[in-house]
């Protein structure tokens, strides 16, 4: 049987692998999309169930995933296997790899929300006085944003904030605010600090993924073919150009060795997987940075405190309920002087409930406490940036590999001075906030998850004009291979506060635009 | 192939050596010179299970029909856990309370099944709570009144912003963490769910206790 031939071979079918698959094939650019898991079947492959119906009423079986701890007997079967694809971290410094391999990747259960980066992220060594910025600045990459966020179907309210860029947004009415969201409104700005709303991609039917709003339009062009259960060994080069040609892979299953030749590799598979490919294929690293500047944010610091009149049956809607957002209000220039550099969102909700781990209490005292709390709690919660670090990295371990026999990363990330005197500011102005409006606090922490957390891990093949110092160029192309692109997290410089995948999305547009450019002029 | 055509090829494979063989069978069991009473028909072709056609029969969940035979705890371990269970999760607001619900019984089975350092903060404090009992009050952790348990219980309790923070002391660790259990096990159990219909919440997406449960997606991701 006549094998088909594509133009590019697009490795991950996530937000970032459909974005190239949609862009590259409206192009008539013909691809093959290599997914490592299967595709999932939303009738057949899940069911609404009591938890005491599942084998371990609902706690999972125990030790199955360790670093997942958004899992749960509910959604076990979505992430991947930590014994099938294991990792290695030191015992000192756990990293919570977060990882789905079905097809559309983590687009099928992220939490949408859609920030864009700022000046502040992209030119980040001016503000801070030190580290890298990007080659980029969000003027280069505003365009790309406004089509995704119109894809994406974005809500938001438009602030003229310059550390909270506005986007194209779907207009939506917000109810008014409740009462306890009013208040806390007016103490935040009494101090200067700008209180806004979430911005969230409303997508289709309750879908924000690569799947429904991505491949379909790439797959109708009759340019795109996924292969399910392939799993991406390595990269393979041709010795006398040093070009990529294709790539060997593995049918996840039967463990049959493919080969797939193709004229470009674009690879979309997470930045850590994208890493792994790259290092396990020993290639575009010429720099020595690849793996390095491994980053996300920090998730964990909270405050939560009670509206004393809310409490006992009293949250009437028009006290309690309701949200609000704080864009990253620290650092903003040069003359604001802390501890630390970066900063921090911080999520505001009104109208939940109190924890039972809230109160040293058992028994039947401990239910009277929830019950007089329900529904009068505050609580506030931070999305902070961590500083991207040389020394926070992957490398292969050679001496453990996955199910297929791939050598698997060893993870080494570790907080700084910089991460916990942010986290020790978040808790200790949140709870100033909550203070002066007069309610409870009942818990506060600084204490921040491991890193991984966030499942916004980025960094590992930044992006940068200087190939001693870089992996890949501001499009997001080998410095080294120059038809490898990267078109996932891996090129971000810096992380952020925001939910990067907006950012992801968008530079992915915007390489695959001028890959379909280079390729139309025989460049690539 | 898509696994699903994959599966339905496989449902529908032993239909045809099967025909096959009925429709094979009258001639090999007829000898010539028997000539057939009556004209043979045209042979019908034996019904088969069609891919929508298998029956769904009614199954009956496993907690309906026997006992849980605990196992793993010590008797005086369990004892001490069975303890923690009625003061910790009492039946309270027509709910039903852990030992109600079998929770320390499930939790036997759990922690039977989990890693070494959980089951040695299980087994570390409830052996450290009944020695505490013995030494201060002379008699099992089981058998002490609500009082005297209490002033045990309550120095070891802390405040935790998230579930999953756990205080370093060892004890106080245990109590956090079989607190949490005690209650999950609690509110995840069928009596618990039977409770709640029985007050009018009808079971839906969330439901205590309920959601959307995620099959295993393929024959490799077993867990």
């Amino acid at each position: 049987m006549p094998v088909k031939t594509y133009d590019v071979l697009i490795v991950g079918s996530g937000h970032s692998g459909g974005m190239a698959a949609n862009i590259l094939t409206s192009k008539g650019i013909s691809c093959l999309m290599l997914n490592a898991g299967p595709e999932a079947d939303y009738e057949k492959d899940r069911a609404l169930k009591h938890a005491y119906e599942l084998p371990y009423r609902g706690f999972d079986k125990p030790g199955r995933l360790p670093h997942v701890f958004q899992a749960n007997e509910f959604n076990a079967n979505q992430w991947v296997d930590e014994k099938e694809v294991p990792y290695t971290c030191p015992s000192d410094a756990p990293y919570n790899w977060v990882r789905v391999r079905l097809l559309g990747g983590r687009s099928l259960f992220w939490a949408r929300q859609s920030f864009r980066l700022s000046n502040l992220e992209f030119k980040a060594a001016e503000i801070d006085g030190t580290g890298d910025s990007w080659p980029i600045s969000l003027e280069d990459l505003a365009p790309f944003y406004s089509r995704v966020e119109q894809i994406f179907r974005v809500t938001g309210r438009k602030e003229g904030w310059p550390q909270f860029p506005d986007g194209d947004f779907v207009e939506i009415t917000y109810p008014p605010d409740t009462d306890s969201i009013k208040r806390f409104t007016e103490i935040a700005n009494k101090q200067g600090v700008g209180v806004s709303k979430w911005r969230s991609a409303l997508g289709k039917d309750g879908l924000a993924s690569s799947i429904n709003l991505l491949l379909p339009d790439a797959l109708a062009t009759g340019k795109l073919d996924i292969v399910e259960n392939a799993i991406v060994r390595e990269i393979s080069v041709d010795k006398n150009t040093g070009l990529a040609n294709g790539a060997h892979f593995v049918d996840r299953h039967s463990g049959r060795e493919m080969h797939v030749k193709t004229r470009v590799v674009v690879l979309a598979a997470g930045c850590l997987e994208s890493t792994r490919l790259l290092l396990n294929s020993k290639i575009g690293n010429s720099s020595g940075v690849m793996g390095h500047y491994l980053v996300d944010q920090m998730y964990g610091v909270s405050v939560v405190a009670s509206v004393p009149e809310a409490r006992d049956g009293k949250a009437s809607p028009g006290l309690m309920g309701g949200n609000a957002f704080i864009p990253r209000f620290r650092n903003l220039n040069k003359n604001d002087k802390r501890n630390f550099i970066k900063g921090y969102c911080v999520g505001i909700g009104s109208g939940s409930s109190a924890s039972p781990n809230f109160f040293p209490l058992y028994g039947e005292e401990l239910q009277a406490k929830l019950d007089s709390y329900a529904n009068s709690c505050v609580s506030g919660s931070i999305f902070g940036e961590r500083v991207a670090r040389y020394e926070n990295h992957v490398r292969i371990d050679s001496e453990v590999t996955d199910r297929w026999g791939i050598p698997v990363l060893h993870i080494e990330a570790r907080d700084s001075d910089n991460e916990r005197n942010l986290c020790k500011d978040a808790a200790d102005t949140i709870e100033e906030w909550f203070h002066e409006a007069g309610w409870e606090i009942i818990c506060k922490t600084d204490r921040v998850n491991p890193p991984g957390y966030s499942i916004h891990e980025v960094g590992t093949c930044r992006m940068g004009d200087d190939p001693k110092k870089s992996v890949l160029n501001k499009w997001c192309q080998s410095h080294d291979v120059k038809n490898i692109f990267v078109v996932d997290g891996a090129s971000f410089v810096t992380c952020g506060w925001q939910n990067p995948t907006m950012t992801i999305l968008s530079l992915s547009m915007r390489a695959s635009e001028y890959l379909a450019e280079q390729m139309r002029t025989n460049a690539v | 192939m898509k696994r699903r055509n994959f599966v339905q090829n496989l449902l529908l494979a032993p239909v045809a050596p099967a025909v096959a063989a009925a429709t094979q069978a009258p001639s090999s069991q007829t000898t010539p010179h028997q000539k057939p009473a009556t004209e043979p028909k045209t042979p019908v072709r034996e019904r088969r299970w069609g891919p929508h056609d298998v029956p769904k029969l009614d199954l009956t969940g496993v907690d309906l029909t026997g006992q849980p035979a605990p196992h793993y705890f010590t008797a005086a371990q369990f004892a001490t856990l069975r303890k923690l269970g009625a003061l910790l999760v009492p039946p309270l607001k027509n709910n039903p309370g852990a030992l109600d619900a079998q929770a320390p019984e499930f939790l036997d089975f759990l922690i039977s099944a989990s890693p070494d350092d959980r089951q040695n903060l299980y087994r570390f404090g409830l052996d450290s709570l009944d020695s505490q009992s013995r030494d201060q009050f002379q008699k099992p952790f089981c058998d002490l009144d609500a009082h005297q348990a209490d002033r045990i219980l309550r120095p070891l309790l802390v405040v935790r912003p998230w579930s999953e923070d756990f205080p370093s002391d060892p004890l106080k660790k245990f109590i956090a963490q079989v607190h949490d259990d005690l209650r999950t096990a609690t509110m995840n159990s069928r009596e618990w769910a039977a409770a709640s219909e029985k007050s009018g919440r009808h079971f839906t997406r969330g439901f205590r206790g309920s959601g959307y449960y995620w099959f295993p997606i393929d024959p490799i991701n077993q867990g």
